[in-house]
């Protein structure tokens, strides 16, 4: 996907609320630094175990 | 005794003569509400001041003390919570437009709890909108100034109780803190702020900043307050999911000076960018610890370098969520800055989330290691003194958006961590603004935290100076 249309699909997420043009502009700035964070810490967290979400009940045994 | 004297007193003295009928709570709640709207216009500290609703309880709590049914510590005493806890009865805001009229029919659990101990709440504090900030200007009620320079912040979110016990309005507040809501503005207001390890103090009927990090704190004049005000306050709720089962708190029962052989590690690294006059006085508070008998090293966690990119990506995700349907549908009603946070939070997908917790997952696993080799991690609360109003929301000087050795990292990985952390207050710098250091300890070390802190303040006199606006 180009980076264009990676950029585009991310503020779809956002087509419902009507942001001023300045709001967009500094939202596309942001957007574009989280980018560079979570490749930084895509390295960084490689061979990393997933973390695990699941939640049992702590009340019953198997 | 004199309402102004009576705002100089700590809790424990407070509670002391409350309890020996030597004060009446009533005299105790006018003397602060007196000081309160003595200061409101230049602090901006409060949201909601339910006056007659107070001094009605604190009647109550007086004829209850008479007829002998003393409830403990907080009993009668005047103290004051962030707008972030429901309180049935009592408009609830949390610093926001939306909810600038909400009036919740139930309390929240820190609430149940303070009037289960007996204490009289004067006052719902000024915050960031929703608590996200650290700055206390983002607020749609406006700016809590800081006492000490009134052109300067308060430090964020939760500015409004820094600012209030910092002038003896009440002597205790409660917080919440995601990022460093606690530890910052007790550092710029030149007071104690203490959180404790995530889970200790339930967040049920509190607001969500991201559910995650989000902890309630306290702030006080001394240590031993903040023990006196998180007794009655910690214990397990099963309305918070992440709340943990615990002994009986007795902090207060175990507070001990007797700090010999504990081991007190320095991230010196992360101190190259502190101003000068900050560092000055944080190499002096080691000193202390070292008089008391603190082992002192230094340490290097290069994994921290990442700490603040990946607490700032968590908050921005999980407060993206809890927002969602009102940025949807009352978008423009939010404080404009907070409203492009929570914008950008929602351009956050899964699966980044997801590899942002693995990152959070090895900072994790690499200071688990570390307080196998220390007892305490102490540093600078902040890398420099409250910042002027003028210089808005970037003026704390943080840097959450690249992997380096900055201070800001040490403010905010005990949050994302989990961590219980102290700041207390360490010096002045020659414009007589305050200096905090905080103690970070090992998860469940809470105690180990508190003692440290009590030497200290044992040791100096940091914590007993006031800012002049207060007896002004």
């Amino acid at each position: 996907m180009k980076n264009t249309d990676k950029l585009a699909s991310r503020l779809a997420l956002l087509e419902e609320v009507s942001l001023s043009p300045a709001d967009v502009e500094s939202i596309i700035k942001d957007i574009e630094d989280n980018e560079r964070v979570v490749a930084e810490l895509e390295e960084f967290s490689q061979g990393i175990p997933w973390v695990t979400m699941q939640l049992q009940p702590t009340d019953k045994k198997g | 005794m004199a309402p102004a004297d009576i705002c100089e007193l700590n809790l424990a003295e407070l509670s002391r003569l409350i309890a020996a009928r030597a004060l009446s709570s009533s005299e105790a709640v006018k003397a602060a509400l007196t000081r309160l709207e003595r200061l409101e216009d230049k602090l901006n500290a409060f949201i909601t001041i339910p006056r007659e609703r107070a001094l009605a309880e604190a009647k109550e709590a007086e004829n209850e003390i008479v007829r002998g049914h003393y409830r403990g510590p907080l009993h009668g005493i005047p103290v004051t919570i962030k707008d972030l806890f429901e309180t049935a009865g009592v408009r609830t805001t949390a610093g926001s437009k939306i909810l600038a009229e909400w009036v919740p029919e139930t309390d929240s659990a820190v609430v149940e709890r303070l009037h289960a101990a007996g204490a009289i709440i004067i006052g719902k504090t000024n915050l960031d909108e929703f608590g996200h900030g650290g700055t206390s200007t983002l607020s749609h009620f406006g700016p809590v100034h800081n006492p000490w320079n009134i052109d300067r912040i308060a430090g964020g979110s939760s500015g409004g109780s820094a600012a209030a016990v910092a002038t003896g309005i009440g002597p205790l507040s409660y917080g919440t803190e995601t990022g460093s809501s606690v530890r910052r503005p007790a550092s710029y207001c030149g007071i104690v702020g203490f959180k404790p390890t995530f889970g200790i103090i339930s967040r049920h009927g509190s607001f969500r900043g991201a559910w995650s990090q989000d902890h309630v704190g306290l702030f006080a004049r001394s240590v031993k307050d903040i023990t006196l005000g998180l007794d009655p306050v910690a214990g397990y709720d099963a309305r918070d999911p992440a709340s943990v089962h615990q002994e009986t708190p007795a902090y207060t029962a175990r507070l001990d000076a007797n700090m010999k052989g504990q081991r007190v590690g320095v991230l010196r690294r992360f101190l190259e960018g502190v101003k000068p006059e900050v560092r000055q006085a944080f190499d002096a508070a080691l000193q202390v610890l070292a008089g008391a008998g603190c082992e002192i090293g230094d340490l290097d966690v290069p994994e921290l370098n990442y700490a603040a990119m990946t607490s700032m990506m968590t908050s921005s995700a999980e407060s993206a969520g809890i927002n969602r349907r009102w940025f949807r549908e009352r978008h423009q009603d939010f404080v404009p800055h907070v409203s492009r946070g929570i914008a950008v939070g929602m351009t956050i997908t899964a699966s980044e989330y997801l590899t942002v917790q693995r990152a959070r997952h090895r900072i994790r696993e690499a200071l688990r290691a570390t307080y196998e080799k220390v007892d305490i991690i102490a540093s600078p609360t902040t890398g420099k003194v409250a910042p002027l109003l003028s210089d808005g929301v970037k003026g704390n000087g943080d840097d959450t958006r690249h992997a380096s050795y900055n201070h800001s990292n040490l403010l905010r990985f005990p949050s994302m961590l989990g961590l219980p952390g102290c700041s207390l207050p360490c010096g002045m710098n020659t414009e007589n603004l305050p200096i905090g250091m905080q103690l970070i300890g090992a998860w469940f070390a809470d105690q180990t935290v508190l003692n440290m802190a009590f030497a200290y303040q044992s040791a100096t006199d940091w914590h007993t100076r006031r800012p002049a606006i207060a007896s002004a």
